[in-house]
C-alpha cells in the first residue's frame, strides 16, 4: 500500500508529510472498508463505502493524480453510490440491522479478498520494487499526461473498452424492455448480451 | 423542455396557427417579468390606511336619538347579538286636556361584536335611521369583553359615518326627495291658500290623502336621510296618524 | 503562496460562501414577490427588509433542534453538513478574474467542480432515508433518480467547453475564450444550466421537495438550524451553478475593461444566471417525475451529444 513511502533512495526512515498522511489516509480507507463489509445496517455499509472511495481519491491526490481522484469522486461517489442507494431505497432497507442480509458466506467472501489483496500487492510490489518517483518534478498523473497516455499509447484497449460498455448499454436496455411486444424468442439472446 | 410528453401536446394546443417551439415558454417568462415591472397591488395596510368604500361594512353606530326601543334590531338579529334595556315614561299632555303620552327611553343598548357577524340586517330593519354602517375598523381588543360596545361607544362611532356617496347619474330620483318635494308643495300650497280664501279650492283637502300615505315611505327609505330627517321622520308619522 | 496568502483566499471564498447565498435568497424574496404582484418582506432592517434572512437565521437558531424517534441518529444529523459542504469547497476552484484571481488553480477543475457538486446530493440522499418517513424517502428516492438523469448531460455539456479550450482547468478555459464561443456552445449552456437546476432540484425540476405530494422531500422531518443548512444549500448550489455557468459558457471575467473589472463581469454575469433560476421558479409549474425523467433522457442527452459533435467538427475545421 504506502508504495510511495516504501522507495529505498532517500530513505524511509524520516518519511516527509505527505508521506505520513498517505499511510494515515490508508489506514482510515482500510477501516472504512472494513467496516464497509463488516456492518449489518446496509445503509451504513453503503455510506462507510462513499468514505472509502473518498479515502482511496485522496491517496490519488496525494500521489499528484488529480484527473484520477476527481473522476473517481464524479464516477464512484457521485454515481455509483448514489445509485446504490437507490437501489437500497426501493427495496425499503430499514433503519438498524437487517439480518437478513447476510449471505452466509463469510468465509469464502474473506478468502476471495484475501487472495485478491494479495495478489494486487504481490503485482503492485513486483512491479515497481524499488523504484523512487520524484512526485515534485514528474507530474505523471496531470489531466495532460493522462490523455496523452490514454489516446497515443492505449487508445485501441480504451476503443475496445467503450465497444464492451455499449453492449453492456443496449443489453441492460433490451433486458428492460421485456414487456414489449417481443416474443420469448429474443430472451435468451439478450441475456448473453447482458452477461457480457 | 420543449416537448416532454408528445402524446398531450396535441390536446393542449390551442387549434390555430402552428406555434414556434417553446413559444409557450417564453410567454410565461414575459408575464412573469412584465407583473415585476409593475407597481405591486400590496395594500400596506398599518403604514398607510386603507381607503374604504362609504359603505364598508366596518363597525356599527347608534344614533341614539331616533331610536324609539322597537326592539326590531334585537328581534331580528340572527346571532342576538344587541342587548336593549329600557323603561316607559309618560309625558304629560302637550296641550291642556289632551291625553298623557308614554313613550320608551333607552336605558342600555350593547353591540357584541364578538358575536356580530356583520349582517347588517339590523340597520335595515331599523325603521327610524337609528343605526348606520361606518367603515371603521380598527377596534380589536385583547379582552373579548371589550368587543361589547356600550352605548356611549356605539354613539361615537356616529361621527365616523360618512356621507352616503352621490346616487349614480342615471340613478332613479331617491324617494325622499319626491316625498320632501310633496311636502314643500303643499306647504307652497298652504301659504297661497289665505290669498285664495275665496276661491276655496278643493284640490287642497285632496293633496292632504295622498300626502299622508306616502308618509310612512319617507324615513324608511334607504339610509341616506341625514339625521335630522330621520328625526323629523317619526313625528311628522305622530301627527299625521292623530290628525 | 505563503501562508498569510492562502489564508485570506480560504477568508474571501469563506465570506463569498456565507454572503452570496444570503443575496440570492434575498433577491428571490423580492423578485418573486413583484413577479406576483406582491412587496415581500418589507419589516426585517427597515429598508424593504434587507435583513429579512438574516432574522430567518435568527429564528431557526432559536428552534429545537428534533430527531425523529425511529431515525438513523448520527446519519440523520450528518446529512445537513454532507448537503452545505460540498458547494464551499467548489467556491474554492472558481475564477473571479484574470490572473491569479481564484481561490485555488485546479487542474482538472472542470471535473472537480461537477465531482464535489454530485457529492452534495448525497446529503439529500442520507437525509431522505435516515428520516424514517416515508415521505423524505420518496424524496430521497426521487433526488437518486434525479442526479443519476441529469449528471450525464451536465457532464457532456462540460466536456463540449473543455473540448473546444483543450483544458479542463477553469482558469485554462477563460484564457482561450473567445467571444465567438457564445453561439458555438449555446447549446451546451443551456442544457449545462437545465441540468444544474435538475441537480440543485430547483423549480420546474423540484418533484423530489414537492410539497403538495410529498410535504418537503428528504427535508420533511428536519428542523431548525440543519434545515436552515439545507436551505442554504439551495441556495449556495445556485451561486455555484450560476457561477460555472457563466465561467464555462459566458466567457466569466471577459468583456469590457476586463483588465481591472473582471471580477465585476463575473459576478454580474453570476447575479443574471441566479436571477434567471429565480425567474425560472416563478414562471413555470413543476414537472412530474416521468416528464422530468423524459426530458433528461430524450431532449438533454441528445442536445449534449449534438454539440458535442458540434464542437468537434468546429474544432477541426479551425485547426
Amino acid at each position: 500500500m504506502n508504495l510511495a513511502a516504501a522507495g529505498a533512495h532517500p530513505g524511509f526512515l524520516s518519511p516527509t508529510g505527505v508521506e505520513i498522511v498517505f499511510v494515515l489516509v490508508g489506514l482510515a480507507t482500510l477501516g472504512a472498508a472494513l467496516v464497509t463489509v463488516t456492518t449489518k445496517q446496509l445503509v451504513h455499509a453503503a455510506l462507510w463505502l462513499v468514505a472509502a472511495l473518498g479515502g482511496v481519491a485522496v491517496e490519488y491526490l496525494l500521489l499528484t493524480a488529480e484527473f484520477i481522484a476527481w473522476v473517481q469522486v464524479l464516477i464512484y461517489v457521485g454515481s455509483v453510490v448514489v445509485l446504490l442507494l437507490f437501489g437500497l431505497m426501493l427495496t425499503k432497507a430499514p433503519i438498524g440491522p437487517s439480518p437478513d442480509a447476510d449471505s452466509g458466506n463469510r468465509w469464502i467472501a474473506l478468502g476471495v479478498a484475501v487472495v485478491s489483496a494479495a495478489t494486487l500487492v504481490t503485482l503492485v510490489v513486483d512491479a515497481f520494487r524499488t523504484t523512487w518517483i520524484d512526485l515534485s518534478t514528474s507530474p505523471k498523473g496531470s489531466t495532460r499526461v493522462t490523455g496523452e497516455a490514454l489516446f497515443r499509447g492505449w487508445v485501441l484497449p480504451f476503443e475496445a473498452l467503450s465497444v464492451l460498455l455499449l453492449a453492456a448499454l443496449v443489453g441492460a436496455i433490451v433486458l428492460s424492455r421485456r414487456g414489449a411486444p417481443e416474443t420469448d424468442e429474443a430472451e435468451p439472446e439478450t441475456k448473453q448480451e447482458g452477461q457480457r | 423542455m420543449a416537448g416532454p410528453s408528445p402524446d398531450h401536446r396535441p390536446s393542449r394546443k390551442p387549434s390555430g396557427r402552428p406555434s414556434f417551439p417553446g413559444s409557450g415558454l417564453a410567454k410565461g417568462l414575459a408575464v412573469t417579468l412584465r407583473t415585476m415591472t409593475r407597481r405591486s397591488v400590496t395594500a400596506h395596510y398599518p403604514d398607510v390606511q386603507p381607503e374604504l368604500p362609504p359603505r364598508s361594512r366596518g363597525v356599527i353606530g347608534l344614533f341614539e336619538e331616533n331610536c324609539t326601543v322597537c326592539m326590531l334590531c334585537a328581534r331580528e338579529c340572527p346571532d342576538w347579538c344587541i342587548y336593549i334595556d329600557s323603561h316607559k315614561e309618560t309625558m304629560p299632555a302637550a296641550t291642556p286636556g289632551g291625553r298623557e303620552r308614554s313613550r320608551n327611553v333607552l336605558d342600555r343598548f350593547a353591540i357584541d361584536f364578538a358575536l356580530c357577524m356583520y349582517c347588517g340586517i339590523c340597520i335595515d330593519v331599523c325603521p327610524f335611521d337609528a343605526l348606520f354602517w361606518s367603515p371603521e375598523f380598527e377596534y380589536a381588543e385583547t379582552d373579548i369583553r371589550d368587543l361589547t360596545h356600550e352605548r356611549d361607544k356605539l354613539r361615537e362611532w356616529m361621527w365616523t359615518v360618512p356621507e352616503p356617496p352621490p346616487l349614480d347619474p342615471a340613478a332613479e330620483e331617491p324617494k325622499e326627495l319626491g316625498a320632501a318635494r310633496k311636502a314643500a308643495d303643499k306647504l307652497a300650497a298652504q301659504q297661497a291658500e289665505p290669498e285664495q280664501q275665496q276661491a276655496a279650492a278643493p284640490d287642497g283637502q285632496d293633496r292632504s290623502g295622498p300626502e299622508g300615505r306616502s308618509q310612512p315611505e319617507g324615513p324608511s327609505g334607504p339610509g341616506g336621510a341625514s339625521g335630522q330627517d330621520g328625526a323629523s321622520g317619526p313625528d311628522k308619522r305622530e301627527q299625521g296618524g292623530d290628525s | 503562496m505563503d501562508v498569510v496568502d492562502v489564508l485570506w483566499r480560504l477568508l474571501a471564498v469563506l465570506l463569498a460562501f456565507l454572503l452570496l447565498p444570503l443575496i440570492v435568497g434575498q433577491a428571490e424574496h423580492k423578485a418573486m414577490a413583484h413577479m406576483q404582484g406582491r412587496v415581500g418582506p418589507m419589516y426585517a432592517g427597515g429598508f424593504h427588509g434587507w435583513a429579512q434572512l438574516v432574522a430567518d437565521g435568527v429564528k431557526f437558531a432559536q428552534k429545537e433542534d428534533i430527531v425523529p424517534g425511529g431515525a438513523d441518529r448520527r446519519v440523520f444529523q450528518l446529512a445537513p453538513a454532507i448537503a452545505l459542504l460540498p458547494y464551499l469547497i467548489v467556491l474554492i476552484a472558481i475564477p473571479v478574474g484574470d490572473g491569479d484571481q481564484v481561490g485555488q488553480v485546479v487542474d482538472a477543475g472542470v471535473f472537480f467542480v461537477l465531482a464535489v457538486m454530485g457529492v452534495g446530493v448525497l446529503g439529500s440522499l442520507m437525509g431522505g432515508w435516515a428520516s424514517a418517513n416515508k415521505f423524505s424517502l420518496l424524496g430521497g428516492l426521487r433526488t437518486a433518480a434525479q442526479l443519476l438523469a441529469y449528471e450525464l448531460p451536465m457532464l457532456l455539456a462540460a466536456a463540449s467547453v473543455a473540448m473546444a479550450a483543450g483544458t479542463l482547468s477553469l482558469p485554462g478555459i477563460l484564457d482561450a475564450w473567445q467571444w465567438w464561443w457564445l453561439p458555438w456552445q449555446i447549446i451546451g449552456g443551456l442544457v449545462f444550466f437545465t441540468a444544474g437546476l435538475a441537480e440543485l432540484q430547483r423549480p420546474p425540476f423540484d418533484a423530489p421537495v414537492a410539497d403538495s405530494e410529498i410535504i418537503f422531500g428528504a427535508y420533511t422531518e428536519y428542523t431548525g438550524l440543519r434545515f436552515a443548512l439545507f436551505l442554504l444549500a439551495e441556495y449556495a448550489g445556485i451561486v455555484v451553478l450560476s457561477a460555472l455557468t457563466a465561467v464555462l459558457f459566458l466567457g466569466g471575467w471577459h468583456g469590457p475593461a476586463a483588465g481591472e473589472l473582471g471580477w465585476v463581469w463575473t459576478l454580474l454575469k453570476t447575479a443574471a444566471l441566479a436571477f434567471v433560476v429565480i425567474w425560472l421558479r416563478v414562471s413555470y409549474p413543476r414537472l412530474r417525475e416521468d416528464q422530468i425523467q423524459r426530458v433528461a433522457w430524450t431532449v438533454l442527452v441528445p442536445l449534449a451529444l449534438l454539440q458535442i459533435a458540434l464542437t468537434g467538427v468546429v474544432k477541426v475545421v479551425i485547426q
